[in-house]
């Protein structure tokens, strides 16, 4: 790592302060991404702002949602009985990422903000990359790209961002209280990331010096049923081939409403609202569903490593409906 | 995990790129006057002599540095010296007793020879201490899911497993 | 050859805990990379961005301003060495830093010595270096074929008229990827001068190889060298070759005057300490209707790098497995811009068996019959079908019958997808398995005290395949001692010299080297014993020792103290040494047998999202004479894992362009976890084998050939897709 100050303030407006005054600071909170990117050298802050003792630990447990404190741990989350009932998909994101090491490290704030694994971002000798130097083009895309993302991308960046719990929470309509250096502000997190396709180099909205506070979490209302499915590789600790939250309140044999994330396939977590609304309303049909994930995946962009993933994100998607709506049938 | 003090003493910096560190390790107060930038992982090996921490890969993807803060598991390659001020770290070091008697995990491994090069042992040994005190040992598929944030190369994890089994129903 | 077989079997053959136990699980044991020395700097590696083309300037003024850097190495001011010797598994690939040249993407380029080691990692981020780059070779079908010394073609019988006369006939096309050793450890060193003599700790497997190759190249004697590794975080081959950081730490610390330390990163570890190097396979088997093979064509094509061969024996072993009278081996290797090759676990075996055993399930098919069944009635048990002569055992056929009885492979329903449980497909696949004979050379001393305690020294590593462990057990047999009573030191090229641990050679080789010494210790101890002595006129093997006491070995009451023989001589101690004294396999009239296996899987797949799981192996090896049951199995449950993570994760991947290693972090490179592995059930069979006295034969590698095929097989046997390439992955498997 390239030396940097350390700084570590008891206050959220001074960590706030202290980051905006200095272009070359950034937070640090668990360190899982912060840490990982600057020892490849690929993120080298002057300073770095340590909010990880800021009071901003804990969860508030409201009648209709959660407010999580940004400093709480993806372990902590998970452990949260509230959690485990009302937004079972979201404890089940939480326990399907990294490791129990990683969990007790990582916050919920930091994973929203974790940046992609594309190896060649993470290579500073590699030149080519759009996100990490603007205008360089992109290695992975001639490269060899297999966790890479299919949707809300093109040629210019095909990073994915490969957070579990994002999907479920982005489902679920969770927003982000951020203070700011101009004061404080709510974010939805449909409103938060950026596409890659959008500008390869900008990943979200916030501005230096924003420091994301709490996440609002809605609870699923009573008689909604939820669930994540995670596809890798290997049978635990890898990032999704490709993920599908999904929330379900049936009536009967019919999906009287619906919510659906998509993991392992976007630049930015996947809302799948086609598929949402071609399923609202209707029975239980796997033709369907296989249908509602086509739509979904119609728009992707794919390179010859990833091309095997629209066909598996439909599966993922379409497995996970048949499994939340087959307990009710 | 426990919750944190937000009223730890700021570290006193000696110079800018310098940072003092006030913890206890194993139970023993410790002082620490690093480069900012050492991980909790150097600090212990180079700072502290405790060489029973492993580096298998420095990018929090192997589990050989696992080592308790506040008793919670954590990989001592992606954490800074500096954010442990003020908490409690226990290294493999720490888990022998007073008397020098080997923790019962340690015993299982020998006894299971739940390890072969011995390289990845520190680590699944502070993950297996904190899978049991976190009741998750409860089945052979359980143990396995939570004991996968720690590779062993050599291949030991049938044994280790066996081992984890053990000191669960013992209940250690 | 001793001419007396030894008594063994009080603690050989038990299941004995680790004697190094107690040092792994309190993290007292010393690795290289827990080695710090006064004065000592750290150092490192910088690697070359291009994949071809040579340097054409080297700036480094700006790094040596920085703070703590004490030296920067280029090609212009690393001191010229002299070449490399020949030594066997073990030959150093082109001295590091000699001139500009670039061979491969992530080639040693420089060095960067500073105070610590975070220091030195910074300034290495700032080293302008200008490449002139040619494009990089990398496609094989553009390189030059040419043979490997070490797996000369071979044919026996007629091939062609084998094919002409077989009923039944296939012919396919096989691959296996670059596969990375990746031991846990990072591998390094500290080297330190003193002199003309040079200490290193380091990770290698060989310290005698590495020792020779130190010597030579730096130009002093072998005497005063000295290699330390008295634990490694694991090999698995990647420590068996003089890699050129270990030449880059010894140069820098004689430029210095000062100790340095230099540990390779993760990355470092897939460019800078071999792989496994990827095959292209082709198979040809033809049988007659009742499944007797007519023919068998395998031809190989492994990738090297420009400087420095693959190992290659990808197709060593097939003609010995099967008794079929044509048989044909082609090996060839490309040289391409590719980082160096080596050995992996079951070099060449993991891959040629990959192609033939899968081949062999095809051939079950074709002939509709059951694919243990074409195993049975080929496999060659009684002589070796190369040179027709015995082996010195082969348990082969016990392996898979042994594994069917207790995997239930009587059950099974041929047809693929035909047995189901809910939405999974289940699928059983067997193997069989072959690993070659290799048995080299190793010395070892013997040392008995006054206090009735002795000790073990040999230059030999314990890699964490159990040495300490049963050279312990093998030493208080033969001097009828408590295992606490014996010492083993290992891992200093200063002991007696001895083989690496690689090939799974070494305990035959080490345990047959103890036995020889124990037989001159013996000889030793009797030239004490005076005219009045009840032992006196005994030769070396008519005595025995037995609880510090030396004792007629047909009547061990007649004893006398070996404190009293040392005590007439004012003596403290006395040694043996020996060596592997192979015995002349022609007066003996057979063939070295290896170890043999049988492997048999079940896995589970989920067609709609392709997801596999193992869920059972049984897995059988004939290993002759087990030193240790709990310790051997552990070999096996080891190399079952590396197996499964051959077969379906682990693939290091190479950036078409540029050659760089794409995947080259634990993050990227899967490798088997806790979840992805099933109880393995062990089982060992056969006999003690007959060419040496130990009886050994190694199984630090045997346990991983067949798992691949195996699972390949199973995958088959669900899906009815058939798998030739390696990994399977989730995308061949959605259906
Ligand atoms: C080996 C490995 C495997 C992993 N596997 C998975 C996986 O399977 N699934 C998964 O979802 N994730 C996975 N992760 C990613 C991990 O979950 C994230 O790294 C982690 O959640 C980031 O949280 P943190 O607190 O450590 O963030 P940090 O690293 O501290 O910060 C991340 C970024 O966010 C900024 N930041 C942090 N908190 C705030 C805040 N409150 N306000 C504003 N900015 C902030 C930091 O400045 C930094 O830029 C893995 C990581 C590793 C290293
Ligand atoms: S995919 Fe995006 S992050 Fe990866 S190399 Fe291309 S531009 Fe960079
Ligand atoms: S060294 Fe920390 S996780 Fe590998
Ligand atoms: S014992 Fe060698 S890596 Fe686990």
């Amino acid at each position: 790592m390239r030396a940097f100050v350390y700084d570590r303030p008891d206050a959220v407006d001074e960590a706030v302060a202290s980051v905006a005054a200095d272009p070359q600071a950034a937070f640090l909170a668990g360190g899982t991404t912060q840490l990982d990117l600057m020892k490849d050298g690929v993120w080298t802050p002057d300073r770095l702002v340590d909010i990880s003792r800021l009071p901003l630990r804990g969860i508030l447990v409201e009648s209709q949602q959660l407010k999580v404190g940004a400093l709480t741990t993806m372990e902590q989350l998970a452990a949260e009985p509230v959690v485990a009932q009302r937004l079972t998909f979201v404890r089940e994101a939480l326990l399907a990422g990294a490791t129990v090491q990683l969990r007790n490290m990582a916050t919920i704030g930091g994973n929203l903000l974790q940046r992609t694994r594309c190896r060649y971002f993470r290579d500073p000798t590699v030149a080519a990359c759009n996100r990490r130097s603007p205008d360089s083009g992109c290695a992975a895309v001639d490269g060899v790209a297999r966790m890479h993302a299919v949707l809300g991308v093109d040629e210019r960046c095909i990073a994915l961002h490969a957070s579990d719990v994002a999907v479920p929470l982005l489902a679920v309509e969770a927003s982000v209280l951020v203070s700011g250096p101009s004061g404080q502000r709510r974010i939805p997190l449909s409103e938060f990331w950026v596409r890659a396709d959008e500008g390869p180099s900008i990943e979200n909205v916030l501005g230096h010096g924003d420091l994301i506070t709490e996440i609002d979490v809605p609870l699923l209302p009573q008689g909604w049923r939820s669930g994540y499915l995670k596809v890798r590789d290997r049978a635990s600790y890898e990032f999704a081939l490709t993920s599908a939250a999904v929330a379900v309140q049936m009536d009967g044999d019919m999906i009287a409403d619906i919510r659906i994330g998509l993991g392992g396939v976007g630049s930015v977590p996947w809302r799948a609202r086609e598929a949402e609304e071609m399923l609202r309303g209707t029975h239980v049909d796997p033709v369907r569903f296989e249908q509602a994930g086509r739509a979904t995946m119609a728009s992707a962009f794919t390179v010859p490593g990833t091309a095997f993933k629209v066909d598996l994100a439909v599966r993922t998607l379409s497995r996970q409906l048949i499994t939340m709506t087959e307990a009710t049938r | 995990m426990k919750t944190t003090r937000s009223t730890a003493p700021a570290p006193t910096a000696q110079d800018e790129y310098t940072v003092d560190v006030f913890t206890v390790v194993n139970g023993a107060p410790v002082q620490w006057r690093v480069d900012t930038r050492t991980t909790l992982l150097e600090a212990l090996r180079d700072s502290s002599g405790l060489t029973g921490t492993k580096r298998g890969c420095d990018q929090g993807a192997c589990g050989a540095c696992t080592v308790h803060v506040d008793g919670a598991r954590v990989v001592s390659c992606l954490m800074l010296a500096a954010q442990v001020d003020g908490r409690q770290v226990t290294t493999v070091e720490g888990l022998i007793d007073e008397e020098g008697r080997l923790h019962p995990l340690q015993e299982a491994f020998v006894r299971h020879d739940a390890f072969q090069c011995g390289f990845c042992t520190p680590g699944q040994l502070m993950s297996a201490v904190c899978l049991l005190r976190e009741g998750r040992a409860g089945s052979d598929a359980e143990i396995r899911e939570y004991m996968s944030g720690n590779l062993c190369r050599c291949g030991a994890y049938d044994n280790i497993v066996a081992a984890v089994r053990e000191a669960a129903g013992g209940g250690a | 050859m001793t001419a007396t077989k030894p008594d063994l079997g009080t603690w050989v053959g038990k299941g004995i805990d680790r004697v190094d136990g107690p040092h792994k699980v309190t993290g007292t044991a010393p690795y290289a990379s827990d080695v710090t020395l006064p004065g000592m700097v750290h150092a490192v590696v910088v690697t070359s961005t291009v994949g071809a083309g040579t340097i054409t300037k080297i700036d480094t003024s700006a790094l040596l301003t920085l703070p703590g850097v004490r030296a920067v190495f280029t090609h212009e001011n690393f001191p010229r060495l002299n070449p490399s010797p020949d030594v066997l598994f073990g030959e150093a690939p082109t001295a590091p830093l000699q001139d500009g040249r670039i061979t491969f993407h992530g080639q040693e380029v420089a060095l960067v010595v500073a105070d610590t080691s975070q220091e030195a990692t910074e300034a290495a981020r700032l080293i302008e270096i200008t490449y002139a780059a040619e494009a990089p070779l990398l496609d094989p079908a553009a390189g030059q074929p040419e043979p490997l010394p070490l797996s000369p073609d071979t044919s026996r019988g007629d091939t062609e008229a084998g094919w002409a006369a077989a009923d039944v006939r296939i012919g396919a096309t096989y691959r296996t990827p670059e596969n990375t050793n990746n031991p846990l450890g990072l591998m390094g060193c500290v080297a330190a001068w003193d002199g003309d003599h040079l200490e290193i700790h380091d990770t290698t497997q060989g310290t005698i190889a590495l020792r020779k190759t130190l010597a030579a190249m730096f130009g002093v004697p072998e005497s005063g060298v000295r290699v330390r590794v008295p634990y490694l975080g694991g090999g698995f081959g990647a420590g068996l070759n003089q890699w050129p950081y270990k030449l880059l730490a010894a140069g820098a610390a004689r430029e210095l005057g000062r100790p340095v330390k230099l540990m390779l990163t993760r990355p470092q570890m897939f460019r800078l300490v071999g792989h496994r190097p990827d095959t292209e396979q082709q198979v040809r088997l033809g049988a007659t209707r009742d499944g007797t093979l007519t023919m068998i064509e395998h031809r190989a094509t492994v990738l090297s790098s420009i400087d420095f061969l693959a190992v290659g024996l990808i197709t060593s072993g097939t003609g010995h497995l099967y008794a079929c009278p044509n048989v044909a081996t082609v090996e060839r290797t490309v040289r391409l811009n590719r980082r160096y090759p080596t050995s992996m676990r079951a070099p060449g075996e993991a891959e040629g068996n990959w192609a033939i055993e899968t081949a062999m399930d095809e051939l079950a098919y074709e002939l509709g019959m059951d694919p243990l069944e074409l195993r049975l009635r080929n496999l060659a048990t009684d002589l070796d079908p190369a040179s027709g002569k015995p082996w010195s055992s082969n348990g082969v056929i016990e392996c898979c019958r042994v594994g069917a009885e207790l995997f239930g492979w009587s059950r099974r329903d041929p047809r693929p997808s035909s047995m189901r449980e809910g939405d999974l497909l289940l699928g059983w696949g067997m193997a069989a398995a072959g690993f070659f004979a290799y048995l080299p050379m190793s010395q070892a001393r013997v040392t008995v005290y006054a206090d009735g305690t002795a000790a073990v020294r040999s230059a030999a590593t314990d890699i964490g395949t159990g040495t300490y462990t049963v050279i312990t057990q093998l030493a208080a047999d033969l001097l009828g001692l408590h295992p606490q009573q014996v010492d083993c030191r290992l891992g200093d090229s200063d002991m007696p010299a001895s083989a690496q641990s690689g090939g799974s050679g070494l305990a035959s080789s080490l345990s047959n080297a103890v036995i020889d010494a124990v037989s001159h210790l013996q000889g030793e101890l009797l030239t004490l014993a005076g005219a009045d002595s009840p032992l006196h006129g005994l030769g070396p093997d008519d005595v025995v020792c037995r609880d510090g006491a030396l004792c007629r070995r047909d009547d061990p009451s007649v004893r006398v103290p070996i404190a009293d023989l040392l005590a007439g001589q004012g003596l403290v101690e006395m040694s043996g040494d020996g060596r592997l004294r192979p015995p002349d396999a022609a007066a003996a009239g057979m063939v070295h047998a290896g170890a043999y296996g049988a492997r048999f899987v079940e896995v589970a797949i989920d067609p709609m999202i392709g997801r596999l799981r193992v869920r059972r192996v049984v897995s059988v090896t004939d290993g002759g004479r087990i030193l240790n049951r709990k310790l051997a199995r552990s070999q096996i449950l080891g190399a079952t894992v590396g197996g499964i993570g051959q077969a379906l994760f682990e693939d290091t991947l190479t950036d078409p362009g540029t050659g760089r290693v794409a995947n080259g972090t634990f993050g990227d490179y899967l490798v088997a976890v806790s979840a992805d592995v099933p109880d393995v059930e062990v089982v060992f069979v056969g006999e003690p084998d007959r060419y040496t006295p130990s009886g050994t034969k190694g199984i630090g590698e045997i346990g991983l050939v067949g798992v691949a095929a195996a699972i390949g097989n199973a995958v088959h046997h669900a899906t009815g897709r058939r798998m030739r390439d390696l990994p399977i992955t989730v995308d061949q498997l959605m259906m």
